[in-house]
């Protein structure tokens, strides 16, 4: 006979497990289409996809819009560049970031209050980017490589989530003690808070990474060679990327010019983002691991 | 394919130190393409080298261009490498070719600029960045003989190069071989066999054919329901746009004027116009009926262009506006459609056709050099390189000579632009690809005998519907001349503000009457028009008044 | 308790010099890249001239604002921009608390790593794509998404859902949500990682189920986390993406698609003026700032966490 008691006892759990279940399945479905949609586009005839015609598997195949793309000797200094930028520049915004972050965790840091307020007004108050243009110009960094690594090395925003993680996730008390046996901040914050931050660090580090990986508006306005020019911009050069944005460059140049870049355009359009995203996209299962339950406790306990 | 040519170079350049001849020390090793230049030394461009005074140090010169995405590495077009060496300049090239208007402020505000900036500039730009560029009216006339060719041959140039001050900042390009207007009115002439009708000439009978249109099978392939009558872009303005049946009531208009025209000397608006609610109202009945694309509004450029293209044999669309018949329909498609005759309101109207000579062939602030430039002598006399009659094509359609391909010297004064040397592309994108293009600093010569690729042959071949209207224009009294008429820092921020404003009602409006049938048009004009007019629509109409009088006076 | 016994100045420096020589990078860069060009702010009172710079063209006091608050477009883009940016936050920030759970709770390893990979992946497709798939997948004649609402009734048989305006929020919104919810859910995986294991433990010793362990632990766990991006969140509230809105335009919605940013790019594209532009992103930040700083208040009375 049914187990009526065993079952309600059991109830709750089992719900529980049927909604994750169908919350998971229908994001997975929800954001898998249209990435394969992306995916099929990229090798199918761009007058097909337009028409609304590709759906299932690619129509008229042909990789016209991915030889476009890398047939240009650009790409691969783009690659190269990106690659030093995003590297580099990550390990900078951590150094910069990480003790910050550690400072304004502590409740008895006497400056805490006002410097959080100072740098949280930077969020939303700019000069505007002609001043900060003509700063990055008397500091020396226009045109050089360096800027790509050096600008924004502290982002607020992420410095705020970092300290709300220290702030929160480890516990005073492992201070206190530290700091009877005559522990410093410096060999505290290396020797506990480091490795016991492990999920929030990997967060920030993508956050960085990807930030740098798609910045393309410094590299337009402080990049003027081009043998710095990131991949970003040198994908958005071959993108014809929208017929009226590009209108507006004064020159009316005739209707010949936006019909023909436009069905080349359509060609690659789709291929330019798996070109741009599938190196770092093999970045994210090294900082998948730290996101799994037990680090923590692992940390703790050792 | 670039180390290629770099070795090659230098082992050239060795063997020209040999021979000590006198371009050694010459990094690019430019010198050693002197071999392919033969045959363009001309005489009209051997002044250019005489006044650079012979041999010495190169030049060097810093240069920005704002490239169309297509448009290759300029270091690698043969033809600009041999005008560099030519002027005795060595330019460093900084090519952009998207997002320029954001790098602009930034990098015009820090006051640093290249020597020369090549279609980066605009009217307004000289305006606000007072004294940033240099005034190049005596520069001309001391350095630019082909500049100064131009501004007397196409006195309009010069107008349109002038400021309100009475300096040249922008040079023009002019090149008079495009067509007087963007838009062609097509229509698919299969269709019409099939539905046993001939090609409409009026509102009413646009109407029936596309009524049948709808209800046959048009196309023939089994489906009476996937037929398009009618498709258009860009709503009311722009040369694919619905704007031309307002040429059917015997208005001049041309396209991207944002709805402004001449009328016997006063400047118009026809989005408050009366001609303007009867198209309105045309449309509205037409869309009720379902013969308008439901997507006319809605849809991007990329599908406009894709679904005309129909599928394999099978046209999609009936009745439509497009820049040339291959281009818009894709060569499977190109031969079932035909240019057609504006279509009249009545069979009485005195039909016109849009005007757009001034906006095809003449393009202001083509080049711009910086007032700091250390040698503006050697800048002008590159620029006025670029002015040549020879280098001109060449800066159009691409290089002269055996490296680029692109223009072929008959040698008894005649010229023909030749076929894509790349199988894989059509003469557009292939003109894009290898030069300027029409984003460049030229001047075509008036009678220039030069034979045009096949697709300018079909767009004239296809235009020609329009010539009887278009020669019939009296481009002084018709036509709205925007493009040539200078405006005050003040005017120019009161017009922008307003235009928003004024585009902002306009838009709304007609996209809900056409596509909402139980909008009573006759009711609502009065409220819309005072409500177009009350958003900056007649200060608007006051200051291009005024530009245009300035404008008119300083042409007669 | 949370007084501690006051001390003076050099003392604390004394005592925290290590804290002070880790926070003095990020104080120098903030000092120097952020505050060092602050002075353009004067741009939104003055009229910009050229050969005087930033600082030195005429006193315009407020014109620049006074022109935006008296154009007939200033409160349809106010109103536009509210709604979107309110519809954005309210439906667009509680899916990636829901998700990091959900993600979190699933057993099977293989299974998460793929459910978490595939989530964030939208987050890298830009704006223009983003853009060029909606036309495609809701062409209201050839979109299989449209043809499948209409199938389910969800829309009307006549709807297009490009161009009618009551369809753009919501497709903006779920756009947006599609987009980012993956990505904005990581920093939630995270903070549930750090979560005690001990505490899972000692609530299934007092019988709770999982219902109640994500309600009694896992909650408050990210609690501090979920207030603190709600608080940065609400400082965006007059901030709508310029590309994706710009991009979606058309004639038949724009009465309610026309924002703050799109309008400034209309009037600035012609005339190249600075002024007006840094005006009407000035007011735009103290409007936007002036709604963080209440919800920090907020926050801090009710829950004693806060940003600053």
């Amino acid at each position: 006979m049914f187990n009526r008691k065993k079952f309600l006892r059991n109830w709750p759990d089992l719900s529980f497990r049927i909604v994750v279940t169908v919350i998971t399945v229908s994001a997975f479905l929800f954001v898998l289409y249209p990435i394969y949609f992306v995916v099929i586009a990229s090798f199918s005839d761009s007058t097909l996809v337009n028409q609304g015609q590709v759906i299932l598997y690619p129509k008229g195949v042909s990789l016209y819009g991915y030889s476009q793309i890398f047939k240009k000797p650009e790409i691969w200094v783009g690659y190269k560049n990106t690659i030093i930028y995003s590297f580099f520049g990550t390990i900078f915004n951590l150094t910069v970031t990480l003790p910050a972050a550690y400072v304004l965790s502590r409740k008895d840091f006497a400056a805490r209050g006002i410097v959080m307020k100072l740098f949280v007004i930077t969020m939303y108050f700019n000069g505007g980017m002609i001043p900060t243009y003509m700063l990055i110009k008397d500091v020396g960094l226009l045109d050089s490589p360096l800027v790509m690594i050096i600008f924004g090395a502290v982002n607020v925003y992420n410095l705020i989530i970092t300290r709300t993680f220290f702030e929160t996730s480890i516990p005073d008390e492992l201070y206190e003690a530290a700091a009877l046996d005559g522990c410093s901040h410096f060999r505290y914050f290396s020797t506990v808070v480091l490795p016991l931050s492990k999920a929030v660090i990997a967060v920030i580090m993508l956050y960085y990474l990807v930030g740098h990986w798609n910045d393309f508006f410094s590299a337009l306005l402080y990049l003027n060679s081009d043998k710095y020019q990131p991949l970003q911009i040198v994908l958005r050069n071959i993108l014809l990327l929208n017929q009226a944005m590009a209108g507006t460059t004064g020159a009316s140049a005739g209707a010949g010019a936006g019909a023909y870049a436009q069905q080349f355009a359509d060609q690659i359009k789709f291929g330019v983002i798996i070109v741009s995203t599938v190196p770092v996209l093999c970045v994210y299962p090294f900082i998948q691991k730290y996101f799994e339950k037990g680090v923590m406790i692992g940390a703790v306990k050792g | 394919m670039k180390n290629r040519k770099r070795i090659l170079a230098l082992l050239l350049s060795c063997a020209m130190i040999t021979l000590s001849f006198i371009g050694c020390g010459n990094k690019k090793g430019d010198a050693s393409e002197s071999s392919n230049g033969e045959n363009t030394g001309s005489e009209s461009s051997s002044e250019a080298v005489d006044a650079s005074g012979g041999s010495g140090e190169k030049v060097k010169l810093t240069a920005l261009f704002v490239k169309h995405s297509l448009t290759k590495d300029l270091n690698e077009m043969q033809w600009l490498a041999d005008l560099e060496e030519e002027c005795n300049v060595e330019v460093e090239w900084q090519q952009i070719s998207a997002d320029w208007d954001q790098k602009k402020s930034a990098m015009f505000a820090s006051g640093e600029i290249p020597d020369l900036l090549f279609g980066a500039t605009a009217d307004s730009d000289y305006v606000q960045y007072n004294g940033l560029f240099e005034d190049l009216k005596p520069l001309i006339d001391e350095y630019a003989p082909n500049v100064k060719d131009m501004f007397n041959e196409v006195p309009a140039t010069e107008v349109m190069a002038t400021t309100l001050e009475g300096k040249i900042f922008g040079i023009p390009s002019y090149k008079g071989v495009w067509p007087m207007t963007v838009g062609t009115t097509f229509i698919n002439k299969e269709w019409l066999d099939a539905v046993n009708m001939d090609v409409p000439t009026t509102w009413d009978e646009l109407e029936a054919v596309l009524r049948a249109f709808r209800e046959q099978d048009a196309n023939g392939n089994g489906d009476p329901n996937d037929e398009i009558p009618m498709d258009f872009n860009g709503g009311f303005e722009g040369g694919f746009s619905a704007m031309h049946l307002l040429s059917g009531t015997g208005m001049q208009i041309s396209a991207d004027q944002d709805g402004y025209f001449l009328q016997d000397g006063k400047v118009q608006n026809y989005y408050i116009d009366e001609r303007f609610k009867r198209v309105m109202k045309f449309v509205q009945r037409l869309w009720s009926q379902g013969l308008i694309n439901e997507e006319a509004v809605t849809q991007d450029y990329s599908k406009y262009q894709s679904l005309a293209r129909g599928e394999g044999s099978t046209g999609k669309v009936g009745f439509t506006w497009g820049w040339e018949s291959g281009d818009r329909f894709g060569n499977e498609l190109q031969g079932q459609y035909i240019s057609v005759p504006p279509i009249k309101e009545t069979a009485d109207t005195d039909a016109c056709y849009a005007y757009d000579f001034y906006g095809q062939n003449y393009v202001a602030n083509r080049v711009a050099m910086s007032a700091k430039c250390q040698n503006k002598e050697a800048a002008m006399r590159f620029v006025n390189g670029f002015y040549d009659k020879e280098v001109s094509m060449q800066v159009l359609f691409g290089g002269m000579n055996d490296v680029d391909q692109c223009i072929k010297d008959n040698g008894d004064g005649t010229y023909e632009v030749l076929p894509p040397a790349d199988p894989d592309l059509d003469p557009g994108t292939w003109k894009w690809t290898s030069s300027f293009a029409d984003n460049g600093a030229f001047y075509i010569r008036d009678g220039l005998a030069l034979a045009l690729g096949t697709d300018m042959q079909r767009v004239t071949e296809e235009k020609s519907a329009y010539d009887s209207c278009l020669t019939a224009v009296d481009p002084e009294k018709d036509v709205f001349p925007k493009l040539f008429m200078k405006h005050s820092q003040e005017d120019t921020n009161a017009l922008a503000m307003n235009q928003a404003n004024i585009d902002n009602i306009v838009d709304q409006t007609w996209a809900a009457w056409m596509t909402d049938s139980s909008r009573d048009i006759d009711a609502e004009w009065d409220a819309y028009v005072e409500s177009v007019k009350s958003a900056g629509l007649t200060q608007n109409l006051e200051i291009y008044q005024k530009a245009y009088d300035v404008y008119q006076n300083s042409v007669n | 308790m949370k007084q501690k016994k006051k001390i003076s100045p050099g003392k604390a420096i004394r005592r925290d010099w290590q804290l002070w020589i880790m926070i003095f990078p990020a104080v120098l860069y903030i000092a120097i890249f952020c505050y060092g060009p602050m002075y353009g702010l004067q741009l939104a009172f003055r009229d910009y001239d050229f050969s005087k710079g930033i600082t030195g063209g005429n006193w315009a006091g407020f014109k620049y604002f006074m022109q935006y608050f008296q154009s007939p477009m200033f409160l349809p883009t106010i109103k536009n921009t509210f709604v979107i940016a309110f519809f954005s936050l309210i439906c667009g920030f509680p899916v990636p608390i829901i998700l990091a759970i959900a993600i979190n709770s699933i057993k099977g390893q293989k299974w998460k790593r793929s459910v978490q990979t595939a989530v964030y992946l939208p987050y890298f497709i830009s704006t223009v794509v983003m853009v060029a798939i909606l036309q495609i997948l809701l062409s209201p004649s050839t979109g299989i998404l449209s043809h499948a609402l209409r199938a389910v009734g969800i829309v009307g048989e006549k709807a297009n859902l490009l161009g009618d305006p009551s369809a753009f929020v919501p497709v903006y919104v779920i756009s947006g949500i599609w987009q980012s919810a993956g990505w904005n859910s990581i920093i939630f995986i995270a903070a549930l990682a750090a979560v005690d294991g001990q505490l899972y433990d000692a609530s299934k010793v007092d019988g709770a189920n999982r219902w109640q362990q994500v309600w009694h632990v896992e909650l408050p766990a990210i609690l501090p986390t979920i207030i603190i991006l709600l608080i940065m969140n609400m400082g965006g509230i007059l901030s709508v993406g310029f590309e994706k809105t710009f991009l979606m335009q058309n004639a038949l919605n724009k009465s309610v698609s026309e924002v703050i940013s799109t309008y400034v790019y209309n009037v600035g594209l012609k005339s190249s003026q600075f002024s007006f532009g840094s005006a009407v992103g000035l007011f735009n930040t103290i409007v936007n700032f002036i709604f963080l700083v209440i919800a920090n208040q907020v926050s801090k009375r009710s829950a004693d966490i806060s940003l600053m």
